[in-house]
């Protein structure tokens, strides 16, 4: 076997004498599969019941009833959205209880090196639906209508939306064996390890993806293609497993787009009013993906219907709306959601490459009827002045057809930039709160990070604010204000400081590891001796669970003191300590 | 450095006359009494020297059964080549072996290598098809041809090394054509607006 394949050294390791055909490894029944999706769903439509879910695959996933109805309702197109043909779209459930196969130690090793925008979510499932509706003249209504559902907590949208196209159609003529064959397939995969080019192979093609990491740098995609040499005839390649055409979903909005970042940035309520699933779910991915690298802590839902468990707890006038981004298609919506603050109204994809119209801001109280225009609904004051330039220069790139994804890949830069210029102020402030390493000693607790406070951060923009990265005039101090009290700001402050804590923690057992225990010893009682390796013991469990930022010669070297300091003691103690 | 060519391979025939085997013992060189029926199709890759190009065999060992079968054209489509595997011990599978031949030339793709392999060939003492028929019959259709063993390790590397030689040396003008994979970009372009 040759190396440079994804699929075979994985498989050669995983499966060393196992059979070579499909059979799976014993003990571990879908274990590849379920690193990659969680189950497999057909939804029908059945004219008694309604929506109704065919199929589950693996058939002993248990989903709970309430997420099997929202499987349900959210595999189709709302009933006033006629869609006809094949159509693709996204959604995103809370998952309700159950029972859970157990975290594999394999999902969490991936997760730790995934940027934290990709990370597996424990919380929610998506949905990725491929949704078909046509006429068939033996059904009793008239209609085929069904969907293929892949159920993840991977926010790979690009990647499964690709898989979809290649597997429904197949599915939708061959049925039940292509499923079979496909999820066998799938649990072929090598596990999704970020920074890796993995090839996969399913229904006769290899796709092949990079998976991103956390030391990818945001800006650049995949590695450069291998050699042509090595690429004859290329597998299917997917540029990203992630990144939708930001500038096609942005592109009726292309104005706005500065301001829709302001928002998305301080966890504003939103709702995205579109004429399809599929727009809605682009929109909201879209805007939720513009954010990073900072990860975007809200609730979202890609598409939302009337039927969703959380339309109550969404839509209440007794309480403030809450900080959620949600796609809607059907129209019920605008006068449920009339009271959030921030409405967007999307039209008609059109296909021709003109101009989008200048869509002007609009007046909340404007929105009231069915019939609404696109655009803004706000009364939202941007707080930084809109780069005009970025603006003319997509404008001309539309004008010379230059392709979708240069004009994408301008957009996503700019707003990469934009949050970079934010953040880095916001960074910048955190690390000076690190206590200074010459305060650390082995023998004192460590020093403790000093507490944020706003006014010194705002503050510190004077000399080190974002004008040194960007060239964007406005109220960034306001900005700066209203995002404190943003759940993304909450996010990121509870990431940063644990990532600071756990690294003094490491420096602390570091200065302890390069201190002279012996000379320490001297003269303390027994006590303080017994103590100190209960304390040493305590820091190396936690050292190793919470995968610290130690080196391991220096958890050699505290076991090392630890057992120097245990043969200092009496044996009674020394029993105590380590029982044979 | 050698041109390394990527070449899309798939194995069918009947259920039970070894194709898994054939190809684990090809790529690992390993061979187990007790291998499960495959379900759809399972994927591996091998390459091997050919003159002085390197031939990285893309191996798609399909599902014998029949439930699987009109699946098969997802595999063939594409195929620079394709094996097509009987057991020597059952005349059954000699006459699956011709109906995807038929099927092959009806639907698979032009130019597409014929490779029969004869398996179990260690059985020759309880033999149903003699040698003779399988020559002719391959003979007839322009098919490479050889009986071979996946327990014994025998002919596995010889039916690879045939199938390399019947595809046509690389044309520097034609990269990518002669064969894998021709699903492109825009099969792939993800949500797809249509309403």
């Amino acid at each position: 076997m040759d190396a440079g394949s994804g699929a075979e050294p994985h498989r050669a390791r995983g499966r060393l004498g196992a059979p070579c055909s499909g059979a799976r490894a014993p003990g571990a029944p879908w274990a590849r599969f379920s690193a990659w999706l969680e189950c497999v769903c057909v939804v029908t439509f059945d004219l008694e019941l309604g929506q109704a879910l065919e199929l589950v695959y693996p058939s002993d996933f248990r989903l709970t009833d309430k997420e099997k109805s929202s499987i349900c309702y959210l595999s189709f197109p709302d009933s006033h959205s006629g869609c006809l043909g094949d159509t693709q779209f996204s959604f995103r459930i809370r998952q309700c209880g159950g029972q859970r196969r157990p975290w594999h130690t394999d999902d969490r090793h991936c997760d730790s090196g995934a940027p934290a925008s990709l990370q597996r979510e424990h919380a929610h499932y998506f949905g990725y639906v491929y949704f078909r509706q046509v006429k068939d003249s033996s059904a009793r209504r008239g209609y085929f209508q069904k969907s293929l559902v892949l159920v993840s907590r991977l926010p790979f949208v690009r990647l499964f939306q690709a898989l979809l196209s290649l597997v429904a159609p197949e599915y939708f003529d061959k049925l039940t064996p292509c499923l079979e064959a496909v999820c066998n397939e799938i649990d072929q995969w090598p596990a999704p390890v970020p920074g890796q080019t993995l090839n996969l192979p399913v229904m006769g093609v290899v796709l092949q993806v990079h998976i991103p990491s956390r030391v990818d740098k945001p800006e650049s995609g995949p590695p450069a293609q291998r050699s042509h040499e090595n690429l004859l005839p290329a597998p299917v390649v997917l540029s990203s497993v992630h990144e939708l055409d930001l500038f096609r979903c942005f592109q009726p909005v292309l104005a706005h787009v500065q301001m829709l970042w302001e928002l998305v940035l301080l966890g504003e309520p939103l709702v995205v009013l579109a004429p399809s699933p599929a727009v809605s779910s682009e929109m909201v991915l879209a805007l939720t993906s513009c954010l990073q690298p900072l990860k975007f802590c809200c609730d979202y839902r890609p598409y939302f219907t009337v039927h969703d468990s959380e339309f109550k707890e969404f839509t209440t006038r007794t309480q403030a709306p809450p900080n959620v981004v949600l796609g809607v298609t059907n129209p019920f919506f605008i006068k449920t959601l009339q009271h959030w603050p921030h409405i967007l109204r999307v039209g008609e994809p059109r296909m021709s490459g003109d101009l989008p119209k200048q869509v002007k801001l609009k007046k909340p109280s404007r929105l009231k009827t069915l019939d609404t225009k696109p655009g803004l609904y706000t009364a939202y004051t941007a707080h930084l002045h809109r780069d005009k330039a970025l603006l003319r220069r997509l404008l001309k790139g539309l004008q010379k057809k230059r392709p979708s994804d240069v004009q994408t890949a301008l957009l996503r830069r700019h707003l990469l930039e934009l949050t970079q210029s934010f953040i880095f102020p916001l960074e910048h402030y955190m690390a000076s709160l690190m206590p200074l390493q010459k305060s650390i000693t082995p023998w004192k607790t460590p020093p403790q990070i000093r507490p944020f406070r706003q006014d010194d951060f705002l503050r510190s923009l004077e000399h080190a604010g974002p004008q040194l990265t960007c060239v964007l005039k406005g109220d960034w101090l306001g900005l700066y204000r209203r995002f404190f009290k943003s759940p993304h700001f909450d996010g990121w402050y509870r990431q940063r400081r644990k990532e600071m804590a756990q690294k003094l923690e490491a420096l602390h057992l570091e200065a302890i590891c390069e201190a002279n225990i012996e000379v320490w010893m001297k003269g303390k009682s027994e006590v303080e001796v017994v103590d100190l390796v209960l304390k040493l013991r305590e820091r190396l469990v936690r050292a190793q669970g919470h995968q610290l930022p130690v080196k391991e010669a220096t958890l050699k070297q505290a076991r090392l003191y630890i057992e120097t300091v245990i043969s200092s003691l009496p044996k009674d103690l020394q029993v105590i300590l380590c029982p044979p | 450095m050698m041109a390394i060519r990527e070449l899309k391979v798939c194995l069918l025939g009947d259920t039970g006359v070894g194709k898994s085997s054939i190809v684990c013992r090809f790529v690992q060189d390993h061979f187990d009494h007790n291998i499960s029926p495959t379900i759809g199709a399972s994927f591996m890759t091998k390459t091997v020297p050919c003159g002085n190009e390197l031939h990285k065999f893309l191996i798609w060992d399909t599902a014998g059964q029949e439930r699987f079968h009109s699946l098969a054209p997802m595999y063939y489509r594409g195929s620079a080549a394709a094996v097509i595997v009987y057991d020597i011990t059952k005349q059954d599978s000699f006459h699956t072996l011709k109906k995807w031949v038929k099927e092959l030339k009806e639907h698979g793709p032009e130019n597409i290598v014929m490779a029969i392999a004869g398996n179990k060939c260690d059985l020759s003492d309880i033999r149903e098809v003699p040698l003779k028929d399988a020559k002719e019959y391959a003979e007839s259709i322009g098919a490479v041809v050889v009986e071979t063993s996946a327990k014994n390790a025998i002919n596995i590397e010889e039916l690879f090394q045939g199938i390399s030689r019947q595809i046509p040396p690389l044309d520097p003008h034609e990269n990518g054509k002669n064969g894998t994979i021709h699903v492109t970009q825009s099969h792939l372009q993800g949500g797809r607006r249509c309403c």
